[in-house]
């Protein structure tokens, strides 16, 4: 869900999506490198993102992912989800 | 959908997608190594790359699949790598498999029934039961078909038919005997088939006054009118007589019989007919109605219907497939099918034997892939495919020997009678049989062995450099499948050594007569054409005459039944010396040169006059009816009497005794009390015509044919045959199964043999070593001899104590096709434990031999 809340905003690549993520979430969520490129794989096989060879920012190759139309619906999904989750959660938490 | 092009196109574009990985993870890296981590802590961080690789690799690909693709190239090789091993067991199993696929298909073929009728097993007989037989003419049941429709409940469509044989003349061919149905139209509603051209028997039919109609079978129509698309409408004569053909049955049609015509059973024919004695009744069970319901409703409604006091049972209800030959020789057939499975589990077992052996030497390889981190379930997963490979191929050359078999088949029919749904053809459960065992061998023989293997001990087997490495418990293994083979063989033997011995049986029959140089035919006059018995008589006079003036023949007679032929049972009367005997006897009706003709010599008296009225108060009886009705008494003089449905007939006085004639092969070795009554005092239009030849008989019989022809253009001749390939043709049946039984028996032994052979001989090239220790001990050559026989005995007497119970319960199977053992003959299982221990001592003296030769200074520094 994360990667593809940080793919919504563009295209990016691997190395982009895990430093964005830590910097958005000021450094408390930090991405498992190694677990983040078979996550990539699984959800571009799934149809979710799609993946193209591109330049990068210092001019290297480099592989970018986007988010496809099925990708966004299902963003869309789990985010009404966790709103829902983290409602439950807060409701729960504050009526002590 | 998507995802599987898109891992297609992965599988296609492998390369590229192994450099894209690459680049990905370099590009990683070369990012981390730019926001300032050093390369070591960066790479720390993205963790084993070639473990990311490879889990990345993996979603893209089949990964089960190509493990699977690797297993089977790797098994491939394997078997490559051991041709003779391969080969040995590929045509072992490609035997055991062909058998078992070619046994399944006919039997299951024999025993599908389809004759065009849907549920075939609800379709029910009702015949006259004893009480009935028993309550004698006077009291024949007053009621018929109609009556019998409306008041039976439990069985629909109540229908009746008779079978006869008739003749076929017209301009088309010569004239022929045909097998004809006279079935009520009612009956056809159990029949699934539509006619393929005109239509079928309706009710307008059944009407006493309708026009004579008949239906033709595929095969007349084919055959004797060409196919002839326009044959609806015209006319046949049937029995002298024009019908009108209304309409042809598509092929494989055949209901109720083996059926050439169907004509109509009309009122008329009906009102002339005792039914139940004269037609065979049948119907459908109606829906939830079972055999036992139908069969006290029926024999309710038959004994209100007799006058008279009835014991026991008036009519019967069976079902309809009990008339069929083959639907009683079902248990044998599945015995036939256990048989040959059993044949595939000693091959299996063989098999096994191979890969254990092999397994011993595999073990360092095994050993090997598993320190490098193969799983063991992968290994035994790995030894599967290489088993299962294994089996498929003889699958393949299973199929070969399949066709091979079922041509065999095919042509062992051509010389008797097939029903006409059997087909000697693969077809689609053929070959779902053939997958299925093909695939469940090789699991079968392979799951031991690659268990054993997977278990593997790695740090010893690598260490002792695979050798020595076959534990005690592949050693165990190896001897209880010589067992179990052992016993298969047993049972085996056991149904082999019966079936033979019952065909001796059959040949050595008291047959009393020389059947090389007879030739028989079978004729019957049309009674439209024959009415009076005058004529009858003047007709086989003249054949009679005419046929022993053919050059060649010696004497010619008739007969009602040839020898092994069957007779007919009249009710009679026979004088005893307190009370008169009534029942059944089991006649004969013969002229007076039968004996003649035969060469068959009374043994006391002489021959029925020959002439009719000199005759019609004469009889001849066998020694055994002698014996039985007059013991130590003189026979000649004695009298006996029919009772025919009008009364009795006259007394006949016994002229003389015949010597035994067999004519029930059901029964070949019982004596049959027999009477012969004369033909030219009781002649009838159907009968035998039996010459003995002075020449080979089959040389006479187009000069026979060509003579009725000349009698009577319109008359076939049937089956004109030597006796001696009739009594051939009946003994088909059990010489066949023998056969059958007595190749599964010698194949079996020679496998199980096979297998205690190996295993002897392994172990001793295993202990060669042991065995020089033992001699340079002081051991002699019995001692090591005795040794290893004693060890490889064990088994076969591990195979005698399971198998023989085991055999002594499956060969009841048999007892329906053994003719005169019963199925725990003494004789038999001695024979099998004498055969089967001579072939264990065998196999177990020659490695035995090997064992003494050991030469102790040699076996010593064998290391």
């Amino acid at each position: 869900m994360l990667v593809l809340k940080t793919l919504a905003r563009g295209p990016m690549h691997g190395w982009g999506i895990a430093q964005s993520i830590q910097e958005i979430s000021e450094d408390i969520l930090r991405v498992e490198e190694g677990s983040l490129y078979p996550a990539l794989h699984r959800m571009q096989l799934d149809g979710l993102i799609d993946a193209e060879w591109g330049q990068s920012e210092n001019n290297r190759r480099a592989k970018f992912y986007q988010l496809t139309a099925r990708g966004r619906k299902v963003l869309a999904d789990e985010t009404d989800h966790w709103r829902q989750l983290a409602r439950a959660i807060a409701l729960v938490m504050e009526t002590a | 959908m998507n995802k599987l092009a898109k891992r297609l196109r992965a599988l296609w574009h492998r390369q590229e997608l192994d450099r894209d990985l690459e680049d990905e993870m370099a590009f990683h890296l070369a990012m981390s190594e730019q926001s300032g981590r050093d390369p070591m802590a960066a790479r720390r961080r993205l963790g084993n790359a070639a473990a990311l690789k490879e889990s990345c690799r993996d979603l893209w690909a089949f990964a089960a699949l190509e493990a699977w693709w690797q297993d089977l190239r790797y098994a491939l090789r394997t078997l490559k790598n051991n041709p003779l091993v391969t080969a040995t067991a590929i045509v072992a199993l490609g035997l055991g498999i062909g058998a078992n696929t070619t046994i399944f298909t006919v039997v299951n073929s024999a025993l599908s029934f389809d004759m065009g009728v849907d549920h075939i097993e609800r379709i029910v007989t009702l015949t006259p039961g004893e009480g009935l037989e028993n309550a004698g003419p006077a009291s024949s049941p007053q009621f018929d078909i109609l009556n019998l429709r409306s008041q039976v409940k439990t069985v629909e469509s109540l229908a009746a038919y008779r079978y006869s044989a008739v003749n076929v003349s017209d301009a088309h061919a010569l004239p022929e005997r045909f097998w004809r149905v006279q079935m009520t139209p009612s009956g056809w509603a159990m029949v699934r088939q539509k006619p393929q051209l005109g239509r079928g028997f309706g009710p307008d039919d059944e009407r006493a006054d309708a026009p004579p109609v008949v239906m033709l079978s595929h095969k007349v129509w084919d055959q004797r009118y060409g196919a002839d698309p326009a044959i609806v409408g015209k006319a046949v004569r049937i029995d002298d007589v024009d019908h009108v053909v209304v309409g042809v049955m598509p092929s494989g049609a055949q209901f109720p019989e083996d059926t050439d015509l169907w004509t109509p059973l009309t009122l008329r024919d009906l009102a002339n007919s005792s039914i139940l004695r004269d037609l065979l009744v049948f119907g459908r069970l109606a829906d939830g109605a079972t055999m036992a319901a139908a069969q006290s409703e029926v024999d309710g409604v038959a004994r209100r219907a007799i006058a008279g006091k009835v014991n026991g049972p008036a009519v019967r209800v069976r079902p309809f497939l009990e008339m069929i030959g083959v639907y009683n020789m079902r248990p044998i057939l599945i015995a036939m099918v256990f048989a040959v499975g059993f044949v595939l589990l000693i091959v299996c077992a063989d098999v096994a034997n191979l890969l254990l052996a092999r397994a011993a030497a595999r073990s360092r390889e095994i050993s090997i892939r598993i320190a490098i981190g193969a799983g063991r379930a992968r290994i035994v997963r790995q030894l599967l495919v290489e088993s299962v490979l294994l089996s498929a191929a003889g699958g393949i050359a299973g199929w070969l020997v399949a066709l091979a078999g079922l041509r065999w088949f095919d042509n062992l029919s051509q010389q008797g009678h097939t029903p006409s749904w059997v087909h000697f053809s693969m077809d689609a459960r053929s070959f779902a049989y053939l997958a299925a065992i093909s695939i469940g061998a090789g699991i079968l023989f392979g799951l031991a062995p690659a268990l054993q293997l997977a278990k593997v001990d790695v740090i010893g087997a690598i260490k002792d450099g695979g050798r020595g490495a076959e534990g005690p418990r592949g050693r165990k293994l190896a001897g209880a499948l010589v067992g179990f083979q052992m016993a298969l063989c047993v049972i085996l033997l056991a149904a082999g050594g019966l079936m033979i011995h019952s065909t001796v049986n059959l040949y050595s029959m008291p047959l009393s007569i020389d059947p090389s140089n007879v030739l028989t035919m079978r004729l019957g006059l049309p009674d439209t054409k024959y009415a009076s018995e005058d004529s009858v008589r003047s007709f086989y006079q003249h054949l009679k005459t005419e046929l022993a003036s053919v050059p060649g023949a010696k004497s010619v007679a008739i007969t009602s039944n040839l020898p092994v032929g069957g007779w007919s049972d009249l009710r009679g009367e026979v004088e005893g010396t307190g009370s008169n005997y009534v029942g059944e006897i089991d006649v004969l009706t013969v002229d007076g040169g039968y004996f003649a003709a035969l060469e068959a010599h009374l043994l006391r008296g002489r021959m029925f006059d020959p002439t009719e009225s000199g005759s019609a108060s004469q009889v001849v009886v066998s020694e055994s009816f002698a014996q039985k009705f007059w013991p130590a008494q003189e026979p000649l003089g004695k009298r006996l009497r029919v009772l025919g449905r009008q009364g009795p007939k006259p007394w006949l006085e016994v002229v003389g005794v015949a010597p035994e004639i067999q004519q029930n092969l059901m029964s070949p070795l019982g004596r049959m009390p027999l009477v012969y009554l004369s033909y030219d005092a009781n002649p009838a239009r159907s009968a035998f015509v039996i010459a003995r030849t002075a020449v080979p008989p089959a040389t006479l019989t187009d000069s026979f044919r060509r003579i009725v022809q000349s009698l009577d253009e319109n008359l076939p001749a049937q089956n004109v045959l030597p006796l001696g390939d009739r009594i051939d043709q009946s003994r088909l049946n059990v010489t066949a199964f023998s056969k059958l039984f007595a190749i599964f028996a010698a194949i079996a032994l020679v496998l199980a043999w096979v297998g205690l052979y190996a295993v002897v001989a392994h172990a001793v090239s295993r202990r060669t070593q042991e065995i020089g220790i033992r001699m340079a001990m002081g051991g002699t050559h019995r001692d090591i001899f005795g040794l290893v026989v004693k060890q490889g005995m064990r088994q076969v007497i591990v195979g005698f104590i399971a198998g023989l119970p085991l055999a002594i319960l499956v060969t009841r199977i048999l007892s329906r096709g053994l003719v005169g053992v019963s199925p725990s003959d003494p004789a038999t299982y001695a024979g099998v434990v004498l055969v089967l221990g001579m072939a264990g001592l065998l196999g177990c003296a020659i490695p035995a031999r090997r064992a003494v030769r050991v030469d102790p200074l040699s076996a010593l520094r064998h290391e």
